[in-house]
């Protein structure tokens, strides 16, 4: 058999475990090693075990523990609530200045929380009743919460852009500083999305003349908002003393990620009084369903992807796209096509594993700068986490609101779709947005 | 709320698919009670890690000790944790599948398919702790380490591989042996 045929069957023997509903680990393992059995020396067999091993034993992979650790803490605590209404103190006098409390409070608790169902999960819990009892409709409050609730797999540290920066062989510390602008330009545009309908659902309510919640008017005084900032600080101490850790110098990412840990568990500990075992039990419950999940993943992942490229299957599918001679931008266009398309399927964990050995060379070669390249896939693939089948914070959503419905939820996220897509384009017209930030600090 | 953490997942997700009656289930009880222990092991192993690497950074900076052992000691507790937690995962079923033909298959069809999912998933399970059992003994009996200064011995973490998979494949045949609930 020559190396296409060879590819074309480890394609298709991956498609059909993948939807037998063996889990994606396992499915990739199986493939991985029947292939072993039929292609390559036996002797490779005996080295299955070594191989994960030694590729788990990255201490950069070995910080998503850490990071899913931190970010149970402080999900499982009352940190988003007491974000969000810490924002919506300041924000009210906006127009639709409670969605876009909700929005920023989405980003800066994804930030320090670096998970994105965590953050759907803190800020909805208490965001979307707080927003349907002021008039927001509930496919609204909805999108605006799952959207906000993708920026955790954009901005630091974000757990894809870890192990895109492992596959990617490219800067952990570059790929995290070229999230935050981009994250802060969906934040822009989900925030002034936010305003615009709000405006659309006031005018509505006016309309109708009937007694509406979006009508009424807030006040908080001075003392209130001064009031609501002591137990939000800590937190805000934590995203930036954490960040500090890393760029500059005193810790290294595996140390950020353990000093993250320790330091949000003693924050809710001092904070919320949470530090009891029925209060720790539930955080780490959480962290090694998590954890253990992904890693799992990301174990047979690295050997699927070591047979792929033991059997020349990875290096023929690049050296094939090369072949194509497609311009740089179409290129693009097909590979990010590609990436939407798994994205109904796979989560991004489980992408980036799977591609990256295919998709990277090609555009490399097409000139390319690797981590910004990163930064649009993980754009790319926060669409997969808002729209169907897959969509992950739509079912986050649904659980935490059943009573709104999954077709209102779904009909809410996708103006946030499309202003994903329309972040693309401008990152793809601006790439500084992007960049800027790692070349000022690393050059 | 409980000292403002959801007291609704305290207990964490319970067991789903799991044998519960006959031999199978006092086999299920057995094996829920070592997924427990492991479980704890592994908690408290991330725990660990995260303060073994604070303690890097506090060495290093306030009482200039150097750090030799500490990325390797803790890559292997956080290697050993998801190991040793993978059956107590699986009791859950916290594994993520695409289950896009559960929702267009016939129920009758489908529940035979996700038991073919389990059996596959088991065999491939006991095939790769049979596999890290050979490893494990290897490290043991040529006594061999990592190659880092510190030199730790390898039949720690093999040794974890092995009996993290091996009970997730006696989780996954019990679950595969009981069939899927419709």
């Amino acid at each position: 058999m020559n190396t296409l045929q060879i590819g074309l069957l480890y394609g298709g023997a991956t498609i059909a475990a993948l939807f037998s509903g063996i889990p994606i680990a396992f499915a990739l393992g199986s493939v991985a090693v029947l292939f072993m059995m039929l292609f390559m020396p036996a002797a490779s067999l005996d080295t299955i075990t070594q191989n994960v091993y030694e590729e788990l034993a990255s201490i950069t992979l070995l910080t998503i523990p850490l990071f899913i650790l931190k970010g149970a803490a402080i999900g499982k605590s009352r940190a988003g609530k007491d974000l969000y209404d810490a924002l919506h103190t300041w924000l009210h006098r906006i127009p639709g200045g409670l969605g876009v409390a909700v929005v920023l409070a989405c980003g800066l608790f994804a930030a320090m929380a670096g998970s994105s169902p965590a953050t759907c999960s803190a800020i909805g819990s208490s965001g979307i009743p707080e927003m349907r009892k002021r008039g927001y409709s509930p496919g609204f409050a909805a999108g605006l919460v799952a959207a906000g609730g993708t920026l955790g797999i954009l901005l630091p540290p974000s757990i894809v852009l870890i192990l895109y920066a492992v596959r990617a062989e490219q800067s952990l510390g570059r790929l995290f500083l070229a999230g935050i602008g981009p994250g802060i330009l969906l934040v822009l545009l989900f925030s002034a999305y936010a305003m615009l309908h709000w405006r659309t659902e006031y005018r509505r309510a006016a309309a109708l003349g009937a007694a509406n919640e979006i009508l009424r008017q807030e006040r908080f005084t001075m003392a209130e908002k001064f009031a609501a900032l002591p137990r939000v600080l800590p937190f805000l101490i934590l995203l930036t003393g954490v960040m500090f850790a890393l760029y500059s110098g005193l810790a290294t990412p595996s140390e950020t990620a353990g000093l993250g840990a320790v330091m949000a568990l003693i924050l809710i500990a001092v904070v919320y009084g949470a530090w009891t075992l029925a209060d720790l039990k539930p955080i780490f419950a959480g962290t090694l369903g998590e954890s253990g999940m992904l890693l799992m993943i990301i174990g047979m992942s690295l050997l699927y992807s070591y047979v792929m490229s033991y059997l020349h299957i990875s290096q023929g599918a690049a050296a094939w796209i090369v072949s194509l001679h497609l311009s740089k931008w179409l290129l693009l266009t097909a590979i990010l096509l590609l990436v939407v398309v798994l994205g109904f399927f796979l989560p991004p964990v489980s992408i980036i594993l799977m591609t990256a050995p295919i998709i990277l060379p090609p555009l490399r070669d097409a000139g390319f700068d690797l981590v910004w390249f990163g930064i649009i896939m993980v754009v790319v693939m926060e669409m997969g986490l808002i729209h169907p089948p897959v969509g992950l914070n739509i079912f986050v959503l649904n659980r935490i609101a059943p009573d709104i419905g999954l077709g209102a939820i779904i009909w809410g996220t996708l103006p946030f779709v499309a202003l994903m897509a329309v972040a693309v384009v401008i990152l793809s017209l601006v790439p500084a947005i992007a960049m800027w930030l790692p070349n000022l600090v690393y050059g | 709320m409980a000292h403002g953490i959801d007291a609704a997942s305290a207990a964490g997700p319970p067991p789903a698919d799991v044998p519960h009656a006959g031999r199978l289930g006092q086999i299920q009880r057995a094996v829920t009670a070592l997924n427990d222990l492991t479980a704890i092991f592994s908690a408290l192993a991330i725990a660990a890690a995260g303060l073994i690497l604070t303690w890097e950074v506090i060495g290093r900076y306030f009482l200039a000790i150097p750090s030799d052992w500490q990325d390797e000691l803790s890559a292997m507790l956080l290697i050993g944790a998801t190991f040793a937690s993978a059956a107590w995962t699986q009791a859950r079923r916290g594994h993520v599948a695409i289950d896009a033909l559960g929702h267009i298959l016939p129920p009758d069809i489908d529940r035979i398919r996700r038991r073919l999912a389990d059996i596959v998933a088991c065999l491939f399970c006991a095939y790769f702790a049979i596999k890290s059992f050979e490893l494990f003994r290897e490290a043991w009996d040529e006594g061999q380490t990592t190659p880092s200064a510190w030199g730790s011995p390898l039949w720690i973490p093999y040794g974890c591989m092995a009996a993290g998979m091996a009970l997730l494949a006696l989780q996954q045949a019990l679950q595969a042996i009981k069939g899927p609930n419709p």
